[in-house]
Order: structure tokens, then C-alpha cells, then sequence
């Protein structure tokens, strides 16, 4: 059974004009457990909200959004999300963040040594008690991905997590976004412009056209793990990919 | 580089961002010598008021000796004394001018005289003198200080948090918080002194009523001033709406709540001297009213001087505990 299902979702916004606009239309995909899905798109293509709507953040005007058969009304710890500038709390320690949903939903008697574990799978030994502004963007970034992948949830939603850091920084953190994938079998959903990055992580991409946003296309990935960047298939999904976006900003410019 | 040393570096970076002054031998010297001048000046220039002099020299010497002690600890033992000592070296030594100047302008040459002027000398006599008396006052005054001061910012916060946080609360409050909350405080005087059974009761509401706003003002901005994101994460780690309250409203708009606490301060000190000036029977604010009636204005300087003592202590300690709590803040940036 799937996992997730978005059925027909529709999405409307008002514009400057009062004139309600069409973000997302009719939006239809499932997402199986432990698979790693990526929906790329140009920006305003509605990729953002569609994700805020999976998480129970926003809701759609028609259709709906469901998680092991179950009507997605409001955010849970089931459905982590990781926002794209880290939105650690700045007044918490590292530790305090990665631990706080923990504190949260267990309390004071919450474990300890998981928080450990991930202070270590994430590299931020040695930096528990900083406070965000203290370290780096990246190390910010593997931070709120390890606040959100603590708390176990059937899927993570990772709203271009990558966007606002550099090349080297963004690299780093798409390996330990896929080493996290390995090791917990989450299932995930990764929202991005950026196609090497879903070509690197993700077994489906779904591509979006721009405004009103559609499923375009999707694409199965399904090159072997772990991925060589530089591979001759790895290059041609990316060509591949590349076509297929190519028409949505077309359609955008003729506009 | 070990850790320890990185970050004594550090350390040192922010130091000579809050220190800015270089340290200057010549400064530290002159800041002495002036010290000295002074304390050498009251000893021998021959004076034409007659005043007890004592308590203003013993000043003098234990002010020279605190500064040849924080130089000596500076360039010997601790590098953030250093910083300290040689960035106040300069204000030190005008410190000492102004005490050389006042000295000679009212005590030796007379220039400006009794009654309505008078010498720092005069005035530390006249709190050595009265000091049992000034003593209970300041007692007084800190006591309804902070007393009516932890009231009205409870009162403040409480009610600024959930005006920010509640559509409902600001709806119904906001209205009224606009219109009462900006009449100063002193214009409900004359009410209070009937309608409250005791003037102590009275003047803890004055100035209860001169904090409640300002603090509540701000934390109605700070928390509406929260981003989004953190309370839409919060909601996505399981957080309930008092561990929101806790965990993300509350440190979230504390910025904005110290400074709300900081403009309270000072209405709150005017408001706790012109209440007690008014209807008081002790306290500071009473003694320099006492002092003008009896036409001794050495008193009223002395009870001046005590306030600037206590609110400045005041203004410091709250400042100390702004760093500690909001120690998280990225001071390059001022978020």
C-alpha cells in the first residue's frame, strides 16, 4: 500500500487584485514507504505550497492529502519538514534543538543517547552548546534535518534544504541527507530547483510546469546506489531532466 | 591553535570591539596624577566655606588607589582589565579634572556658593552626616521600587503575550491599552491620593500604571515580530501551545521585552520620585521634598546623588542580566 497519497489537489491564492489565482492544480502521486521522492520545478511553480499541504501546514482548496489512508488536517511529528533557511531557534543550543521535538512529545526522561547519536551521525560533535549563529549554514542545515529525522516520522519533507548554501556546503549536506535516507529507510520528499541534486538523491522525480502549477512528468530514477555525479547515465538523467524543464520556462516566457 | 586558545581569541576579538580604546601608558599615568592633583589641591589651596573634608579625601585616595590597582592588575594578571582599564584611562582622567575644577570653583575661590551650590566634598559630608536617615529612605524607595517595578512588568508581559499571540485578547484589550496606557502616570495623582485606604498603596499603583505599558507595548511587537517558520517547525516536532508559549513566543519577543523593561526604567524612577515627593513620608523622593522645605539644598544634592548611585546600579544589574539571558543573540548583526 502506498504510503501517501495526494489526490486531485487544488491550490488558490489571491493576487494583488483580489483575482483568485491558481497555484497547484490538480496534483495527483503517491509515495511508497522508505522511497525517496523529488519534485522539481521552476520557482512559483508551487512546489513550496505543495509541500506545505503534505505536511498539514496549508490547506488545498479541492481534493486532499493522505498518509496511510488517513486525511492529512494538521502538521505532526509523522511528517517531519525541513524548511529551507534552517529555522533552528536561535535562543536554543544546537542540543537544545536537535532535542527539542524529543522534549516535546517525551518529555524530560526523552533519550538521551539518540540525540548523541545524531549529534554524531550529523558531524557536530563539539558543537552541542553553540547557538546557531555560532556555526556554520550547512552545520545549521544537518542540525534541523536532525531535529526533524529524530523524531522517526513516515516521511521528511525537505523544502530546498540545500537552496541557501554554497556549492561545497551543498554537497556535503545531499550525502548526509543520503546517508540518513541508508540508514533510517524514511521516506522522503525533497522539493528543489536544482536538478543534479534530485538526479543524486532521488528514485522519482516529479517535474512540474510553472504557474498554475502541474505534474508535468515523472520521471523514474533508478541508477544504483550510491551515485557517481560524473557517471555517462547519471549525466543523461540529468539531460533528460533537463529537456523536460526546458518546455515549463518556455511556457513561462510566452506568457 | 587548542580550543582554550581560540577562544581566548575570540574573547579578545569581542573585547576590543566593547574596549575600543588602545591602552596608552601616558593616559594612565595622567589619570593618576590628576587623582592626585586633586586630593593635593583640597590638602593645601586654603579654603573660604567652611566644610568637613574627610570623607572626600578618603574618596580621592581610594579612588587613586582603585585606578594604580586596575592598571597593575591590567598590565600584569588579566587581559580583560587591560582592555577595561585602558579604555576608561581617558575618562578617568577628565573624572579628576571635574573633581579638581568643582573643588576649586566652590569651596577654595567661591565662585559659586552656598546655598544652591555646593562641593562634592559638602555633599559626601552631608551623607555621612545624615546617613541613618538617608539610609532608611533609600531602603524605602528601593523596596516600593521593586515591589511596583515586578508588578507592572508581570502585568506587561502577561498581558503583551497574549495580545501577540491571541487575535481575540488584542481585540478586546488593544483599544483600551491605546487609550489609558499613554496617560502618564502623574496625572492620575491627585485620584490615587483619595481613592487608594493608603498612600503606600497608591504610589505602588503610580508606578505600577508607568510599566505596564511601555513593557506591554513591546511584547505585543516582539511576538507579532516572531517568524512563522519557527512556530509552523514547532507544530512539526509535536510542540503543544503552552510549550510554544514557553519555548518560542516567550524567548522569541524577549528582545523586544527588555527594551520595553528598559523605557520603563526610567518612567518608573520619575514616577517613584514625584510620587513620593507628593504624599510620601519616606523615601528619597520625601527627603529631597523634606530638605527644600527646611531651604537645606545640601540635602537635596545629597539625595541626588543617591538616586544616580541606585538607578545606575539598577540600570547595570538589568543590563547584566539582558547578556546573560540573551546571550544567544548574534551581537554582529544586532539580531
Amino acid at each position: 500500500m502506498d504510503l501517501l497519497e495526494v489526490k486531485d489537489v487544488k491550490r488558490q491564492l489571491l493576487d494583488n487584485d483580489g483575482q483568485k489565482i491558481d497555484i497547484l492544480e490538480n496534483i495527483n502521486f503517491s509515495v511508497e514507504p522508505g522511497e525517496f521522492v523529488s519534485i522539481i520545478g521552476p520557482s512559483g511553480c508551487g512546489k513550496t505550497t505543495l509541500l506545505r499541504l503534505i505536511s498539514g501546514l496549508d490547506k488545498p482548496e479541492q481534493g486532499s492529502v493522505s498518509v496511510n489512508g488517513e486525511v492529512v488536517k494538521k502538521p505532526d511529528v509523522s511528517r517531519g519538514y525541513v524548511f529551507q533557511h534552517a529555522s533552528l531557534y536561535p535562543w536554543e543550543t544546537i542540543e537544545g534543538n536537535i532535542s527539542s521535538g524529543l522534549k516535546a512529545v517525551y518529555g524530560r526522561n526523552y533519550d538521551h543517547e539518540l540525540v548523541n547519536h545524531y549529534i554524531d551521525l550529523m558531524g557536530l560533535q563539539g558543537f552541542e552548546k553553540s547557538f546557531p549563529h555560532q556555526v556554520s549554514g550547512g552545520m545549521a542545515q544537518r542540525a534541523a534535518l536532525a531535529r526533524s529525522i529524530i523524531m522517526n516520522p513516515e516521511v521528511l519533507l525537505l523544502d530546498e534544504p540545500m537552496g541557501a548554501l554554497d556549492a561545497f556546503t551543498r554537497a556535503d549536506v545531499q550525502n548526509v541527507i543520503y546517508r540518513v535516507w541508508q540508514k533510517t529507510k524514511t521516506a522522503m520528499i525533497l522539493v528543489t530547483h536544482d536538478i543534479d541534486e534530485a538526479v543524486y538523491l532521488s528514485q522519482k522525480i516529479i517535474v512540474m510546469t510553472p504557474r498554475p502549477g502541474k505534474i508535468k512528468d515523472v520521471v523514474i530514477n533508478d541508477l544504483p546506489f550510491p551515485r557517481q555525479r560524473d557517471s555517462d547515465a547519471f549525466l543523461k538523467m540529468r539531460q533528460n531532466l533537463q529537456e523536460k524543464l526546458k518546455f515549463g520556462f518556455n511556457t513561462e516566457s510566452s506568457k | 591553535m587548542s580550543d582554550r586558545q581560540q577562544k581566548k581569541q575570540s574573547q579578545i576579538a569581542d573585547l576590543t570591539v566593547k574596549y575600543w580604546k588602545k591602552w596608552d601608558y601616558r593616559w594612565n599615568i595622567l589619570s593618576v596624577v590628576v587623582v592626585v592633583a586633586a586630593l593635593l589641591e583640597n590638602l593645601f589651596v586654603p579654603a573660604q566655606e567652611l566644610v568637613d573634608n574627610t570623607v572626600y579625601r578618603y574618596f580621592l585616595v581610594i579612588y587613586g588607589l582603585y585606578l594604580i590597582g586596575i592598571y597593575l592588575y591590567g598590565r600584569f594578571v588579566s587581559f580583560k582589565a587591560h582592555f577595561y582599564a585602558g579604555h576608561f584611562a581617558q575618562l578617568n582622567t577628565i573624572i579628576g579634572i571635574l573633581l579638581l575644577g568643582q573643588d576649586l570653583l566652590t569651596e577654595k575661590f567661591a565662585r559659586f556658593t552656598l546655598p544652591f551650590f555646593v562641593s562634592f566634598a559638602q555633599i559626601l559630608d552631608q551623607i555621612r552626616e545624615d546617613h541613618q536617615l538617608l539610609w532608611e529612605s533609600t531602603e524605602s524607595s528601593l523596596v516600593l521600587w521593586l515591589v511596583s517595578f515586578i508588578i507592572g512588568t508581570l502585568i506587561g508581559v502577561g498581558l503583551g503575550l497574549a495580545m501577540g499571540r491571541y487575535r481575540q485578547a488584542n481585540y478586546w484589550a488593544f483599544p483600551f491599552l491605546k487609550v489609558i496606557g499613554i496617560i502618564p502616570a502623574a496625572a492620575w495623582m491627585p485620584l490615587t491620593m483619595i481613592l487608594f485606604p493608603t498612600s503606600y498603596s497608591a504610589e505602588v499603583f503610580l508606578i505600577v500604571f508607568s510599566v505596564w505599558f511601555p513593557v506591554a507595548f513591546m511584547t505585543i511587537g516582539g511576538v507579532q515580530g516572531i517568524p512563522t517558520a519557527y512556530f509552523e517547525s514547532a507544530h512539526t516536532l509535536g510542540f503543544s501551545e503552552w510549550r510554544i508559549i514557553r519555548k518560542v513566543v516567550i524567548p522569541g519577543a524577549m528582545p523586544s521585552i527588555f527594551i520595553g523593561i528598559y523605557t520603563a526604567l526610567g518612567l518608573s524612577f520619575m514616577t517613584l520620585v514625584i510620587s513620593e515627593m507628593m504624599g510620601a513620608k519616606v523615601g528619597l523622593g520625601w527627603y529631597i521634598n523634606w530638605a527644600k522645605g527646611t531651604g537645606n539644598y545640601t540635602q537635596v544634592y545629597a539625595s541626588i546623588a543617591i538616586m544616580a548611585l541606585l538607578f545606575s546600579i539598577i540600570f547595570s544589574l538589568l543590563t547584566t542580566v539582558q547578556e546573560k539571558v540573551l546571550r544567544w543573540r548574534d551581537n554582529s548583526t544586532g539580531i
